[in-house]
């Protein structure tokens, strides 16, 4: 039964259009970061780069080092959009349309009715970071040639890594970016379970995700950093690192699961409270 | 097997500072059609989010199938199917898919009794089509379908006829009539159509203000024993000299009055006559529905048993 009413669960989430939007823009938005690469300086300086520490820039500029900078943007800005955007809508929109009403008078309860969207809403956050990374691959494969891997990210990682090193650490991160989309589909889907509008819960996930990220980049909080999201989302670029900071990683991904859940179940219990009516 | 399908005891819901329901109890038993009365606001849709654990009572005890509501969710509501006023669905899916959605929230339902069932309800033909195809009527049966799949003994529908041409009204009717009479369910009719309760229901509850005015048959509510209807030159006068003589027991709404049993009609006649009051006319008196509801709504006392 459970994964029978879990596909149910899964025909509605992707039966519908909207839940392509994000396929859809990554789409977009990895292709027209191919063409500014190709046309703009950014190769250039890339090299430059590399070469000022030592390494041969030609070996480096690869498809899987283009792919892992692509990332970067997509994931601070488009991923926590779409996730939102579909976290919004799994309860509220049901609500607003009517339809949990038509499943709220059969003898299934609350909280499995909760567990199952929210499984199917992390099931989304996995097709759609997954696809996002593959994608990601996959086009910058089309552009850069299939060689050694440089990952850089100010602060948290430089190094070079050979190319089967590169692409398993490469699908290595993609886990962790599930995490990270997790989380952001549970705060969505939190607010989503109180009485409001999908799209106020999507602003509300968005917000606080934004207010996490501003305030954490402000100087004063510099040491209180590890309160705030952004700073545990970013441990997937830390599985590039030598040495690779395992406790780091550990400790930030025990955080994200006990945000996720602690959201779900905020999310669960303010359901579980409330009237439905039509 | 309980021979109460709907109990409310003494059910009480506040929202805020809103009485919503006000120490309702209602009792809906094996076999009947019962109908569900009141204007809008009334309270009738929270009773019935309240009997289907969509909204959490502040007081009183909810008991659908021998089990508690709240505390037994999944047995009192295991053989439950419910339609509500402008039925929603997964429209960018077809009613197939809806069906198999909806059902799989109650028990897993082979694809046999899916075609059974749209068979019954007449979509056959359509089920494979994006629900965003079909008509009002075609939803109306969809819904129906989607609330037989659990193959229920209770079936609860509030306001089903609504949005529906006068068409579509007389097939709901003619449906619930043969789900009552060929599959035998007991039926719980919230409707504003008084017509409509008029022709389905054999017991009626009326709500006010989240109060109960009215319970019982309709046949009680149709005759209400003891009113006389008295059309005379001066009713003031007419009711003062009844009074005197002890006739009156006390009922009065021009023109209908309640003689003492003492009374007969042509003692009543003579005495007014002698009295020098015109009588044109004293019978007994029938109400329609409608002028029973009315008059409830107009706060007229009526028994509440």
């Amino acid at each position: 039964m459970f994964f029978l009413q879990l596909r149910s669960e899964l025909w509605k989430l992707f039966g519908k259009k909207r839940t392509y939007i994000g396929f859809g823009m990554f789409l977009i938005a990895q292709n027209a970061m191919l063409l500014a690469f190709h046309l703009s300086h950014w190769q250039a300086d890339l090299s430059r780069m590399l070469e000022v520490n030592g390494y041969l820039a030609a070996e480096y500029v690869s498809a899987l080092t283009v792919a892992v900078i692509m990332l970067l943007p997509q994931n601070v800005l488009l991923m926590p959009l779409y996730t939102s955007l579909i976290g919004g809508d799994l309860v509220a929109k049901e609500v607003e349309d009517g339809t949990l009403r038509m499943i709220l008078c059969r003898p299934i309860s609350r909280f499995r009715l909760m567990f199952l969207k929210w499984l199917s809403g992390i099931i989304f956050a996995a097709v759609l970071v997954l696809s996002l990374g593959a994608m990601a691959l996959f086009f910058a494969r089309f552009w850069f040639p299939w060689k050694d891997m440089f990952v850089f990210a100010p602060g948290l990682v430089f190094n070079i890594l050979g190319t089967g090193e590169g692409l398993r650490l490469f699908v290595f991160s993609q886990l962790f970016l599930v995490v990270n989309a997790t989380v952001i589909l549970s705060i969505a889907f939190m607010f989503s379970s109180f009485n409001m509008k999908p799209a106020a819960a999507t602003i509300l996930a968005l917000s606080y995700l934004f207010l996490n990220l501003v305030i954490e980049s402000i100087p004063f909080f510099e040491r209180y950093q590890h309160w705030f999201l952004p700073y545990h989302f970013r441990s997937w670029l830390m599985v590039f690192a030598n040495p690779t900071p395992w406790a780091r990683i550990a400790e930030s991904q025990c955080i994200l699961i006990a945000a996720a859940t602690t959201t779900f179940i905020i999310g669960a219990t303010a359901f579980q409270m409330r009237d439905i009516k039509s | 097997m309980p021979q109460l399908l709907i109990e409310l005891r003494n059910v009480t819901k506040r929202f805020g500072q809103r009485l919503a329901v006000d120490q309702l109890s209602l009792q809906v038993e094996r076999g009947e059609i019962h109908g569900l009365l009141g204007h809008n606001g009334a309270g009738k849709s929270t009773a019935i989010g309240i009997m289907l654990g969509q909204v959490w009572p502040t007081a009183g005890d909810v008991i659908v199938r021998g089990a508690d509501v709240i505390a037994q969710r999944s047995t009192a509501l295991a053989r439950v199917g419910a339609i509500f006023e402008g039925p929603s669905f997964y429209d960018y899916l077809s009613g197939r898919r809806n069906l198999e959605i909806l059902s799989s929230y109650s028990a897993a339902t082979p694809q046999a009794r899916l075609d059974e069932v749209i068979g019954w309800v007449g979509l056959r033909g359509r089920e494979e089509s994006k629900v965003s195809t079909y008509s009002h009527g075609m939803r109306a049966r969809l819904a129906l379908a989607q609330a037989l799949l659990p193959n229920p003994e209770l079936l609860i529908l509030d306001e089903p006829s609504d949005g529906l041409d006068p068409e579509g009204i007389h097939e709901m009717r003619q449906t619930i009539l043969r789900l009552h009479n060929e599959l035998g369910l007991t039926i719980l009719f919230s409707s504003h159509l008084l017509t409509e309760v008029e022709q389905i229901c054999n017991r009626i509850t009326v709500i006010r203000q989240g109060q109960k005015v009215f319970g019982g048959k309709l046949s009680d509510a149709q005759i209400e024993k003891g009113w006389v209807r008295l059309n005379v030159d001066d009713f003031e006068r007419a009711t003062q000299l009844l009074q005197a003589k002890g006739w009156l027991d006390g009922k009065v709404n021009e023109p209908l009055i309640v003689l003492d049993p003492v009374a007969s009609t042509a003692d009543v006649v003579r005495l007014l006559v002698e009295a020098g009051i015109s009588v044109f006319e004293i019978a007994r008196h029938e109400e329609t529905l409608e002028e029973f509801y009315l008059s409830l709504m107009k706060g007229m006392s009526r028994k509440a048993p």
